[in-house]
Formats: structure tokens, sequence, C-alpha cells
């Protein structure tokens, strides 16, 4: 089932997915991407006949971080009269994920809490074990070398271990709470569920506390050593460690002034909060022991909708490794390019996506015609960018490090654009077949990149054969591609014809790859056309201002304006407005500064307007209804901020 | 509480179906002062239903009529207006004379409702059967829910126990058409069997190799267990689509605990 979740959570081995409500959808152990091993978790709260289930449509919710932290407080609100206040964290060292659950009634509530998991361990629906261990507090599930555990404080007084989905209908532990009386049930097999339970008995006005403890581990020994280890470790201790951990995170990051704009001056604590959130975001969403990133964590697990999101794309990691490292985080880009070295195809390409591990993932851009080449071009512009931010004699390390790889990416490259523009190929949207002027772009930049690294690795013929390679992709594709009457780019040839369907994409001549310059005055007219007509074409008016969708007939999710493209677009017209700023500091407050300045900070709060309650960036807004639709927190969006928001504070 | 009804006919060519929803003051002798105007008018009824059970004092009164082509009616409403009777009168014409409905949308107990062909639910268990893991047990619960759920419903009118469940859930089955129920249970042990001697499952099923009703045992376990305030289990041996001649349901008490025995669904009766 598709659920979208408000708020993420994690450690290094533990990425946590949850809604608006605090129920559980994702629990990724120990990758970002395999495996997941909750279908449902959730309290409920039974008084006299009735189970009051904590994602009921009778609560109203809130739920927001609390500042700085990968801390959750949910706040729920029944019409009753009851509260729940629960507060979500991982632990700072171990995979657990502790939840305090704060109860609270306006008047005498005498009942049950239960706490109720549909787990299936190792993503298997069946084959499951559980047991409960009534001397130790512990419910455990399990699966080959994945183990789940349940612990509480207080330790829970019953319990039900029982079927989720067969016959013996009367075992299933959501039957066996409506009755308000667990039965106990030690042990079961196969496809299974289980509550534990505690008398609840509360005056008005006064509050009942419980801890839910959900570890994971590879063993059972590890699973009981976790849970031991942290016996001592009091919910406020654990929750100082977390908070400490966080700020710790964030106190390494480049500092921001973000002088006031005329008019925007009460934006500034919302975009450090935007940055912050991007960066703690983004921490999680990245596997530290492999060095690559999840572009979302996995919400469309049977690709009903799409075709997955908890994978590695190239292109999306090499975007988000330099956002982090013009955040003042450049140990990403080490890790990930590591990790590029060891998954680089015999060819010289990168696969379409990858687990996390290095495996290819499930793909339907297994052949050259249906690859993706912008992915290298990507990959070897982002390497040129780390590259050119070390010091001297790390650059040497680094290039002995990894000329191989650029070498076999770039002679790729060459490969694959024989006449100046490239093969075939699928589009970065991997949604059309053909040639197209972003994939040329990304090309262009990886061998401008992997040139000038050659230049430095003193192989001048190789790089002066690369730059003219890339000068010649530029110059065909300004040729054949540019639209001098309607002033933008096509998106491409498909069909052994021209497609003039505008399509945001085309951005990327400009940023990231600088196949335009904004320091050609020619060029620089040519950028400014690409934007205002993305501008005047692609615009939806939703939230108090515009997003901009992708391209005009896109169908995908119903055709919303996109956070990546929203973004993608303030992030050129920032770029726009730095180049100016640079050329001619005496004309800084001119019309066209101001213009682009303004205008990208539009759609900078558009983006935000466009955020989870909790302040998640998505892929796509609803564009009815102004929420967050799709994908949700999209890594690619969140990199994008943090470069929107360090452009938006060099103009300052 | 009455059922919202649609017609479905095929109507002579060369007339028109007219339809009149008629509320009145309810007397012995409304309805007949209707019908009798209808009569002598010669508006011929094919098809009609009342209501005055929701509210005793003002009756519903709905009539199909088939008529000539192009014949005005308007005269007939201003004389139906004109009895003493009658409080208000709406009509139409229905052009394809093929489905006709006075009401939307359906309702039962007070909730939505909607007519489905039982080939149209099978298709689902159908689908349900060849491509979902366990989808034996799903039909099962869903079955319990719709039970339990009806149970609940019921006690909005009635009083429910184990001495009337079986009798109601008898006249259930028959007035929704999902079967014609003979049990024999032993009330106080709640053990026995339910026969149901011509299932719609099978009906629009017919013949498989395994049996297809474990949506009905799972509504029979849903509503005994609801009804009675005790847990049953209720697992079909017999089945119309595997041959037998009617689909047979054992009842019996849920044990009180799981244990590896039971995973033997053979041990479960």
């Amino acid at each position: 089932m598709i659920r979208q979740p408000n708020s993420i959570l994690g450690n290094r081995q533990l990425l946590v997915t949850m809604g608006k409500k605090g129920e559980l959808f994702g629990f990724f152990y120990p990758g970002r991407d395999f495996a997941q091993h909750i279908e449902e978790s959730q309290a409920c709260l039974y008084e006299g006949n009735r189970l009051i289930w904590s994602n009921d449509h009778e609560w109203h919710a809130s739920q927001r971080y609390v500042e700085n932290s990968n801390i959750v407080n949910t706040e729920l609100v029944h019409q009753c009269g009851l509260r729940m206040h629960i507060q979500d964290l991982v632990h700072t060292d171990q995979p657990i994920l502790v939840r305090n659950y704060r109860i609270s009634p306006s008047r005498k509530f005498q009942g049950k809490f239960f706490y109720y998991s549909n787990l299936q361990v190792g993503e298997m629906q069946k084959k499951n074990s559980a047991f409960c261990d009534r001397d130790s507090g512990l419910l455990v599930q399990y699966w080959k070398d994945f183990h789940i555990g349940i612990s509480s404080r207080p330790v829970f007084e019953e319990w039900q271990i029982g079927k989720a989905l067969d016959t013996v209908w009367w075992t299933n532990a959501k039957y066996d709470m409506e009755n308000g009386k667990l039965q106990n049930n030690l042990e079961d097999i196969g496809n299974i569920n289980n509550a534990i339970g505690w008398e609840l008995d509360i005056d008005a006005d006064s509050t009942a506390e419980i801890t839910i403890l959900i570890c994971a581990a590879s063993t059972r020994q590890l699973l009981y050593r976790s849970i031991r280890d942290i016996r001592n470790e009091t919910v406020e201790s654990m929750f100082d460690q977390t908070y400490e951990s966080g700020l710790k995170w964030l106190s390494r990051k480049r500092p921001l002034e973000l002088k006031g704009f005329p008019g925007f001056e009460f934006v500034k604590l919302e975009l450090t909060e935007a940055f912050n959130r991007s960066l703690l975001a983004l921490g999680i969403l990245n596997d530290p022991t492999r060095g690559t990133f999840v572009a979302a964590p996995e919400f469309d697990h049977d690709f009903e909708k799409s075709g997955g999101y908890g994978y590695c794309w190239n292109r999306d990691s090499s975007e988000i490794v330099i956002a982090l490292l013009d955040s003042g985080y450049p140990e990403y880009c080490e890790r990930f390019f590591s990790w590029c070295k060891k998954t680089q195809l015999p060819d010289g390409s990168w696969f379409q996506r990858y687990w996390l591990d290095g495996n290819a993932g499930s793909s339907w851009g297994n052949f050259s015609f249906s690859t993706q080449i912008d992915e290298t071009g990507s990959t070897l512009f982002a390497m040129e960018k780390y590259y050119g931010s070390l010091e001297p004699i790390l650059k040497k390390e680094f290039l002995d490090n990894i000329w191989g790889t650029i070498l076999s990416a770039a002679e790729y490259l060459m490969r694959r654009t024989p006449g100046g523009m490239h093969e075939p190929c699928i589009c970065l949207w991997e949604t059309h077949q053909g040639v197209f002027t972003y994939t040329n772009a990304a090309i262009y930049g990886g061998l401008m990149g992997a040139s000038r690294m050659a230049m430095d690795h003193n192989e001048t013929e190789l790089a002066n054969w690369w730059r003219e390679r890339a000068e010649l992709i530029k110059e065909q594709t300004i040729e054949r591609f540019w639209l001098p009457d309607e002033g933008y780019f096509a998106r491409g040839i498909r069909h052994g014809s021209i497609d003039k369907e505008i399509d945001a994409s085309i951005l990327g001549t400009f940023m990231p790859f600088n196949m335009l310059s904004a320091e050609d005055e020619k060029e620089r007219e040519m950028i400014h056309s690409i934007i205002s007509n993305l501008e005047s074409r692609l615009r939806v008016p939703v939230n108090r201002y515009y997003g901009i969708r992708r391209y005009e007939k896109d169908t995908y999710i119903d055709g919303n304006p996109w956070t990546v493209t929203t973004l993608w677009l303030s992030k050129a017209m920032l770029s726009l407005a730095g180049s100016m700023k640079e050329r001619d500091e005496g004309t800084k407050k001119s019309g066209e500064w101001k213009t682009m300045a303004t205008g990208a900070l539009e759609y900078i709060l558009w983006s935000l307007r466009g955020t989870t309650c909790a302040g998640m960036l998505p892929e796509q807004v609803n564009k009815y209804t102004g929420r967050p639709a799709w994908a949700i927190p999209l890594s690619w969006s969140c990199a994008l901020m943090l470069q929107n928001i360090i452009l938006l504070d060099g103009l300052g | 509480m009455v059922r919202d009804l649609c017609m479905f006919s095929k109507a002579d060519k060369e007339a028109e179906v007219i339809w009149f929803k008629i509320a009145y003051r309810n007397t012995v002798h409304s309805e007949a002062d209707i019908s009798s105007l209808f009569a002598e008018k010669g508006l011929d009824m094919r098809f009609a239903y009342l209501d005055s059970l929701e509210n005793p004092s003002i009756g519903k009164y709905v009539i199909f009529t088939e008529v000539e082509k192009g014949r005005d009616v308007s005269s007939v409403v201003t004389e139906l207006k004109g009895l003493d009777v009658v409080l208000d009168v709406e009509y139409g014409t229905s052009r394809n004379q093929v489905m006709q409905s006075v009401e939307f949308p359906l309702s039962l107990f007070g909730e939505r409702a909607i007519i489905l062909r039982a080939r149209t639910f099978v298709d689902i268990l159908r689908i349900v059967n060849e491509h979902v893991p366990q989808a034996e047990g799903i039909q099962m619960h869903t079955g319990i829910r719709s039970g339990t759920a009806a149970v609940r419903l019921l006690r909005e009118f009635i009083d429910i126990d184990e001495n009337n469940c079986f009798d109601l859930l008898k006249e259930l089955f028959m007035a929704s058409g999902w079967g014609l129920l003979e049990y024999d249970i032993d009330i106080r042990s709640l053990t026995g069997s339910i026969r149901n001697r011509d299932c719609f499952i099978y009906d629009a099923y017919k013949e498989n190799e395994f049996p297809v009703c474990a949506y009905i045992s799972g509504f029979f376990a849903g509503f005994i267990s609801e009804a009675t305030k005790r847990t049953v289990q209720v697992q079909e041996v017999q089945c119309m689509a595997t041959g037998d001649t009617f689909c047979e349901h054992l009842l019996s008490p849920a044990p009180g605990s799981t244990g590896a025995e039971h995973i033997l669904k053979g041990e479960l009766t």
C-alpha cells in the first residue's frame, strides 16, 4: 500500500518513516533501502467496548520536529477529550526506536493501552516467527538474520501473537484487542501480528506514560544485548543524547547570514530551519557505510504507481553530495565517489539505479538504448566539482585514486557521442527515448570536468580530446536544439524529429552544467529567455504562488508542479543574479537583479509551503490542494533547497 | 426502514414509462384512493412500492406506469394533488425504458448500499483467489467484518442473542438473496452445522476444485460471535462448487488458545 510519510527518523543503522499521527510506515534496517520490516505499528486505546486507534480520523493531529534535531513530537487530541503526546527518537548508538507515549484524559479514563504491530520481518509476509519472552519483557519477531524486538517501560502486562490473515481468525492480535483482553499466546509462525497491553487507569487531567522500544538486530543475541545495553538509560537521557547529536551535526554547517531582502525579512528563520531540516534529512537518507543515498525512503514497494524510489540514482546522489560539500560536509563526496568506483560498469558507465550495496536496482534501463547517459555525465561533473574544492595535496591523492574511474567514464561518453550529440537513450525523467538537450548538457559538463582533471593529471592529449568533444556537443546542441523564434531549447529529437515541448530540464544547460555561461552576453540572453519561457508556460498557481511542472504534457501523478523543478528554476535565477552582482556591484539593485532574486525567493517560499507539517520536502506538490503529493522526503529536493539557500545567502 | 428499489424492465417500444412519487397522509384508504384514480384515468401501473414505515404519518408511494407516447399527464397530476390525502406529487418520464429509479442513493439500514450482481462479486473473489496469497483468509476476514457489522446494525432495531440469531441469520440471507439456510445447532454448546441450499457464490462461481464460500463462513463467524458474545469458528466442509448438493459450514467454539496443532486446519474441526 502506498503511504506518504510525514516525517523520518534514523541513525547509522536505522531509517524510520512515520505518518502524521505517529503511525509507523517504514522501519528500514540495516540499509536505507532494505529490509523494510513494518506493515503497521501504532498505539490503540481501549475504553469500555471500543478501540481508539491512534490513526483514527477522530484525532486532530499536529507533528513537528524538535528544532535542530531528528526528534519528532506528535500531538493527538481526540474529540472525546483524550490527548496523546508521542515523542519519537532513534537512539544515537543502537538501532532502537524509542516511542514515548503520554496520555492525558479530560475525564477519568479506565481501560487499556495497546501497542499493535504487524511486522513483516525481512520484507517477508510469510515464514516469520515470533515469541514472547515474559522474563525479559521482550516480544521478538524474526526471519533469517533479521530480528525485531519490542520491549517497553514499564514492562507490558499482556500480549498476543497470532495469525494475521488465517482462518483461525480469533488468534489475530487485532481482533484479540477488541474485547480488551489479550490471549498471551507465547509463540507462532507464518503471517503473524502482535499486540502488547497495559491496564490504564488515569484520573482527569493526570498523565500516564508508556515507552515502547523497537529494536533491530541481526541475531537474537545481539538483540538482547542492545536492549540490555540501554536498560540503565532513561528516556530523558536518550532524548538529550539524540538532541545533542543533532546539534553537533549541524554545528559543522556553513555559516549563514541570510541578510534580509526588502519585504522578505520575516523569512530568515524559516530559511534557516529549512536549511537545517534538509541537512538533517539527508544525513538520515545516506548510507554511512556505503556512501550513497536513497532518492527517497521507499513508499511504493510494489511499484503500483511508480518504479519506486528506494534506490540510488547517480544523477540524484551527485547533486546531493555537491550540495553537502557546499554546505560544509565534504566527506559525503569522498564516500560517494568511492562507491562510484566500485559500482562503475565495465563499459565505464553507471547503471540506471542501484541498491545501496552496489547491486543493480530493478530497472527498465538494461540496454544501451534504454540507459540514461546523463548519469555518467553527472557523476564526472560532480567528481570535478569536488576535486576543485580540494587542497593541492589532496587533489593529487584523489586523482591518483580515482583516475581509472574518470578515464573509463569519459571514454564511455566519447563512445556514446561519436558525432557530437549523444546516441539515443532515455531522458532524465525516465519517460522519453531519444536525444536530449539535458543529456547533452550533462555529457558536456562531465567531459569538461574530466578534461580539467586530465590536464592536472598530465594527460594533456586526453584533456584536449575530451574538451574538444564537449565543445562540439555544445555547438551542435545550440545549433540543432535552440529554437530562436521561441527562445528556448527543444527537448530534443524523438522518433526522428525535433520535439519542441518545453521541458524544465533544459535548465541543465546553465545549471548545473554551465554549458551556457552567464558571463557571455549572448548566452546570458539565452538563459534569460529560457527562464522566461519556463515561467510563462510551466508554472501552476497553487499555495499563493507558482510551482513549476516538468513539462507541458506531464501526466505522471496528475502532472503536479515539482519541488525539484521549482527549486531548479530558482537556483538558476539566483545564479544569474549572483553573476550580475559579481559583474557590476554598482547596479546591484537594478531591476534585473531584483526580479531574479525576488522571483527566486518566491519559488523557495512556495516550496516551503509544500512541505509536510513536519517540514519534509516532497518531490511534488498537489496542484489542487497545495499539499505535499509524492516521494517524501525527496533527497534531490533537499539538496536543491540547500543550494538555493546558499546562493541566496551569497546575494545578501 | 425500507430498502430503496430500482426497476429493470423491457417496456413496449411504442409506449413510455412515466413515474410518480407521491407523498400522502397515511390513512387506511389513502393507497386505495390513489390507485383508484390511476385506474380511472387509464394509467397502466406496471410496478410500484410504498412505504409508511419510516414515517407512519406520511407515506411514500412510487408508481411506474406505461402509457402511450406523448401523453400529457399534467391533468392527472393536478387531480392527484386535489385528493385530500395527497401532500405532494413528483413525476417524470423515463426515456430509455430499461432502468428506472426514483431514489438515489440506495440505502440499507440507513447506510449507503449498492446493487451488485452475484457474478461481479464472484469476479472479485476469483481474482483474489488467483492472485493473492492467503486469499481464503482475506475472504474470511472480510466476511467476519461484514457479519459483525450486520449484527451491530440489526441491534438498532431488535435485541439479538443466541436464541434468535440463527433465525435472523436465515431471514437476512433470504432477504438479501444470499441463500436459503437450514441449521442444526446446539445453542448451549454452539456446535452444529449451517447448510446453504442456494448459495449465491456457487451460483456464479460454478464448479471449482476447492470450496469457495470462505466469505460466507466468515460472515457466519462474525455474525454469531457478535450476536452470542462467544467466539466461534466456522469452516466450510461441503461446497456446491465442489459437487456437493449443498454448502455446509461447521460451527464450533474457537479454541481458547492457538498452538502448533491449530496450524493444521484439518484439526480445527
